[in-house]
C-alpha cells in the first residue's frame, strides 16, 4: 500500500486545486471520481459549484425517462454533497415545471447560495417558490422562462450583483422595486418583456442590457453605467402610446449618464429616441462614449438623423461608429430637408478620435450619403471606413460608389472598404 | 566592455538578480523582473526584505525543487513581458503544459505554492481536460490511483442505467468469497483462545437453541443445508464476534454470541447496505442457486483472487474500523441501495428482515 500511494500523482495536491480540476469538468465526470480510489471517495462532494446542462441526462426517446434520470442526478447530488453550495446552474430542456426544483431551491437557500442559474424548458413555466426570496447571499439570478412574484415582504437581494431575467412573468411594480431593493446591482439583463414601462434606479449599474417591447424607459438613477445594449420591439398599441406621448426620450434614457463607454441600439431603438421634443435640450457631453453602435437607423426620418448626429457630436472622445439603415428605398428617394446638410446641421464639430465607421445595409438614399459625406469631412483621424449596400439594392451600387468618389475626406488616410457580399 | 568601464556603470543599469534558494539547498539567481512574477517572491522581497544576496537567498517551499522551478521561470519570463499579444501568450500556454502527467501534477503543486494563479489555473484546467471523458480504470491508471475500494462501493450511487441483476448476484457472491478469504485470513491471526472452529458451531448452535433469539436460529437452520455453507456461516458468525469483541470487550463465549446475534439484528433491521445484510441476501440466493456455488468457487482465476485478495483485506479494514464512523457512512449511502426484489422461499422471519430494510 505505501508504495502505491507513494506513487499516486495527484490525490496529495491542496484541495484548493482538486477543487479548481474538479470544478472544469462536466458534473458527471466530477461525480465518478468517487470511485477512482478511497481518498477520492468524497472530494467532490466538498464542490461549491454545481452546473448542470444537457450532458448530464442519458439520452432516449423516452421523455419520462429522461426527465426522471435527470430530476434522480440531481436530486442524487445535493443529498450527497457537503457543505455550502455558491454556484448552482441549470440548463435544460427537458424540465419544465416540476415539483423537485421547489426542494431543491429550498435545499439551495439553506446553503448559502450566491448564484443561481434557472434556464428551464419551454412548456409550462416554473413558478419560482418563495424560498427563493430567502437567499441572503445571492450575488447573481439568471432566470429563464419562470414565473415571479415576491411577496410583500420582499425588500430586495442586498448583495444581488448581477440579475438577468429572461422571458420572466412579473410585474412592473415587482421589477421596479427588485431592482431598486439590490442596491449593489452591477449587472442588469431583462428580456423578452411585453409592454414594460420601467423606471431604474440602480446606483451602482454598469451594465444594463434590454430587450423587448418596452412602452417606457427611464434610466432615473444610473450615473455609472458603463454599458448598454437596447433592442426595441415595436407593437402599434406602443407605437400609438409613443405617438401621444411629449416627454423627451433621449434626455429621460441618455440624460444621466455621463459615464458611458459603449451604446448599441437595435431594432426601434433610434426611434425611441427620436420621440419626444427636445426644444429644451440639455447639453450632455458623453465625455467616455467610444463605441456607437445603431442598428435599423431609419435615414428617412429626419429626427431619427437628428437623434444619431446629437449622439455623435457630443461625443469627443468616439473611436468607432457603427449604423444599419432601414430604409425604405422609395419612400427615401424623395427625400425632404436634404437642405439641412448644407444650412442646420452643425459645421464646426470635428470627431477628432473617430478611427473606424461601419456603415452596413445602405440603401444609398440621399440622406445616407450626406451622412457619410459629413463624417468623411469631418474625421481628420479616420483609419477606415467600410460601406456595405444593401441586399436588396442592385442598381444602385454604382450610384453610391460615383458619390462615395467625390467626397471629401479630412483624413488622409482613410481608407474606403465598400464591401460587396 | 572593458573591466575599466564596468567599474564606472552605474548600478541602476546592471540588471538586478534575485536570490533562491530550493529545498535541497541549491542557490541559484534569477533575473529581478521575473522572479518578481511570483507573488510569493515578491512577498518575500518586498515585505521581508530577502533575496538579495546570496547569504539572504529566498527559502521556496519543499514543493518547488529546481526541475519545476525552471519551468515556471520560463513560463514567469515570457509571460512578464508585458507587450505581449493574447494570442502569443495562449499559443506559448498549450505549448509550454505539454509534458508527462507527473510533471503537470508537480507544476501544479509548486505553482501553488508560489501562489502563480495564471498557472495554476492552466495546469488545472489541462489536468481537467486529462481526467474529462475517460473510465475509472483509464484514471487510476494514469494518476497511479490505488484501486481501494470494494465492489460495493464502486457500485456507483450516480449510475443512470438499469441495474443488471446478474451483476449484483455476481457482486454478492465476491463479497461472499471475500468474507470467507478474509476468515481464512484471521483466522491465523487470532488468539488460541477460540477453539476449532468446527467444535464452535456446535457450541453455537447449542446456545442459539437455548439462547431467546430464535429468528437467528432460524436463519441458521435455514443455512445449515449445505456442508461449506454451514462452515461459512460459522466463519460469519465468528467474524462478527470478533468484531463485537474488539468493541465491546466480552470475554465470555456465550454472552458474545447473544451479543453478536443482537447487534447483527439490529444492524439487520436498522440499515439496508451491511455485510451482514448481503450475508442474508446471499444465503437467500445460495438457497435459490445451489448448484452454481460450486461452480463459482471453482472458477476464480489468478487475476480475480488478486483483486479479491485487495478486497478482503480492505474489508478487513473496515470491519475493525470504529463502528459509529461506519455506521455514520452506512447511513449516508443505505438510501441507494436498490431494494433487491427476490421471492422468499424462506421463513417468514427472513421475509421480516428483508421488509425492514426495504424502507
Amino acid at each position: 500500500m505505501d508504495d502505491v500511494m507513494s506513487r499516486d500523482l495527484i490525490s496529495g495536491l491542496p484541495r484548493s486545486i482538486i477543487e479548481s480540476i474538479l470544478t472544469r469538468l462536466p458534473i458527471r465526470d466530477a461525480v465518478r471520481t468517487s470511485i477512482l480510489s478511497s481518498k477520492w471517495r468524497y472530494k467532490w462532494a466538498t464542490l461549491t459549484q454545481l452546473v448542470f446542462d444537457e450532458k448530464c441526462v442519458i439520452l432516449s426517446n423516452d421523455r419520462c425517462k429522461v426527465e426522471d434520470g435527470l430530476v434522480n442526478f440531481i436530486t442524487r447530488t445535493l443529498f450527497l454533497h457537503q457543505g455550502p453550495i455558491h454556484k448552482f446552474q441549470l440548463t435544460t430542456t427537458h424540465l419544465q415545471c416540476c415539483p423537485d426544483i421547489d426542494q431543491w431551491l429550498l435545499f439551495l437557500s439553506r446553503n448559502d447560495i450566491k448564484e443561481l442559474v434557472l434556464e428551464l424548458g419551454e412548456g409550462e413555466w416554473f413558478r419560482v417558490p418563495s424560498c427563493l426570496f430567502n437567499c441572503k447571499k445571492l450575488t447573481r439570478l439568471d432566470l429563464f422562462r419562470c414565473e415571479f412574484d415576491p411577496p410583500p415582504t420582499f425588500k430586495g437581494f442586498l448583495c444581488l450583483k448581477s440579475l438577468n431575467l429572461h422571458q420572466v412573468l412579473v410585474s412592473p411594480e415587482a421589477i421596479e422595486s427588485l431592482i431598486s431593493g439590490c442596491p449593489l446591482l452591477e449587472s442588469l439583463a431583462l428580456s423578452y418583456f411585453d409592454s414594460l414601462a420601467l423606471t431604474i434606479r440602480a446606483p451602482n449599474l454598469k451594465f444594463l442590457c434590454l430587450e423587448g417591447e418596452f412602452k417606457d424607459i427611464c434610466l432615473e438613477n444610473t450615473p455609472l453605467l458603463v454599458a448598454m445594449s437596447v433592442a426595441m420591439y415595436m407593437t402599434d398599441d406602443i407605437a400609438e402610446h409613443f405617438e401621444q406621448s411629449s416627454t423627451c426620450n433621449f434626455n429621460r434614457f441618455l440624460g444621466g449618464v455621463p459615464r458611458l463607454e459603449r451604446l448599441i441600439g437595435h431594432i426601434y431603438f433610434t426611434k425611441f429616441l427620436s420621440i419626444g421634443d427636445d426644444l429644451g435640450r440639455l447639453p450632455i457631453t458623453y465625455a467616455h462614449l467610444k463605441v456607437v453602435e445603431l442598428n435599423q437607423v431609419s435615414f428617412e426620418d429626419m429626427k431619427e438623423i437628428l437623434v444619431v448626429l446629437r449622439l455623435i457630436t457630443n461625443s469627443p472622445n468616439l473611436r468607432e461608429l457603427q449604423i444599419s439603415g432601414s430604409s425604405n428605398t422609395l419612400a427615401a428617394i424623395d427625400a425632404p430637408d436634404l437642405d439641412f446638410w448644407e444650412d442646420e446641421c452643425p459645421s464646426n464639430c470635428t470627431f477628432k478620435q473617430l478611427r473606424v465607421v461601419r456603415m452596413t445595409d445602405m440603401s444609398g438614399v440621399p440622406h445616407e450619403m450626406e451622412f457619410i459625406k459629413f463624417l468623411l469631412a469631418n474625421s481628420p483621424a479616420l483609419e477606415t471606413m467600410s460601406i456595405s449596400p444593401c441586399v436588396y439594392v442592385m442598381d444602385g451600387r454604382l450610384n453610391m460608389l460615383i458619390e462615395l468618389l467625390r467626397f471629401r475626406r479630412a483624413s488622409a488616410q482613410a481608407e474606403i472598404l465598400f464591401i460587396q457580399d | 566592455m572593458s573591466e575599466v568601464d564596468m567599474a564606472v556603470i552605474k548600478p541602476e543599469m546592471m540588471k538586478s538578480y534575485i536570490w533562491l534558494q530550493t529545498a535541497d539547498g541549491l542557490i541559484q539567481q534569477v533575473e529581478q523582473e521575473v522572479a518578481m512574477f511570483c507573488p510569493m517572491i515578491c512577498h518575500e522581497v518586498i515585505q521581508k526584505d530577502m533575496g538579495s544576496s546570496k547569504n539572504y537567498a529566498i527559502s521556496l517551499p519543499q514543493r518547488v525543487n529546481p526541475a519545476m522551478l525552471s519551468l515556471i521561470l520560463d513560463y514567469c519570463r515570457f509571460h512578464q513581458v508585458p507587450g505581449r499579444s493574447n494570442k502569443e501568450r495562449k499559443s506559448f500556454d498549450e505549448k509550454f503544459i505539454r509534458m508527462d502527467t507527473k510533471r503537470l501534477c508537480e507544476l501544479t503543486s509548486a505553482a501553488d505554492s508560489l501562489q502563480l494563479k495564471p498557472l495554476v489555473d492552466l495546469t488545472s484546467r489541462a489536468l481537467a481536460r486529462i481526467i474529462e471523458g475517460k473510465s475509472p480504470e483509464e484514471i487510476r491508471e494514469i494518476f497511479h490511483l490505488p484501486d481501494d475500494l470494494t465492489e460495493e462501493e464502486k457500485l456507483e450511487p450516480l449510475k443512470n442505467t438499469t441495474d443488471d441483476p446478474r451483476i449484483r448476484l455476481l457482486n454478492r457472491l465476491y463479497a461472499k468469497k471475500r468474507k470467507e478469504l478474509q476468515e481464512r485470513q484471521k483466522l491465523k491471526n487470532i488468539e488460541v483462545e477460540e477453539e476449532r472452529v468446527d467444535d464452535r458451531s456446535v457450541d453455537d448452535l447449542l446456545s442459539f437453541i437455548n439462547g431467546d433469539n430464535g429468528d437467528s436460529k432460524g436463519i441458521k437452520n435455514s443455512k445449515s443445508k449445505k456442508k461449506n455453507r454451514r462452515r461459512k456461516d460459522q466463519q460469519k458468525n465468528t467474524s462478527a464476534n470478533e468484531a463485537i469483541k474488539n468493541h465491546n470487550k466480552e470475554p465470555n463465549g456465550l454472552n458474545q454470541v447473544c451479543h453478536s446475534a443482537e447487534v447483527g439484528q439490529k444492524v439487520r433491521a436498522g440499515v439496508g447496505a451491511t455485510s451482514n445484510l448481503h450475508d442474508v441476501e446471499d444465503d437467500i440466493f445460495d438457497n435459490k442457486n445451489e448448484p452454481d456455488d460450486g461452480d463459482i468457487d471453482d472458477e476464480i482465476d489468478p487475476a480475480l483472487k488478486e483483486k479479491i485478495d485487495r478486497e478482503v483485506e480492505d474489508f478487513a479494514r473496515r470491519l475493525n474500523s470504529d463502528w459509529p464512523e461506519r455506521m455514520q457512512e452506512i447511513l449516508s449511502f443505505g438510501h441507494e441501495r436498490k431494494p433487491v426484489h427476490f421471492s422468499l422461499n424462506g421463513n417468514g422471519s427472513l421475509r421480516r428482515y428483508a421488509n425492514s430494510e426495504q424502507r
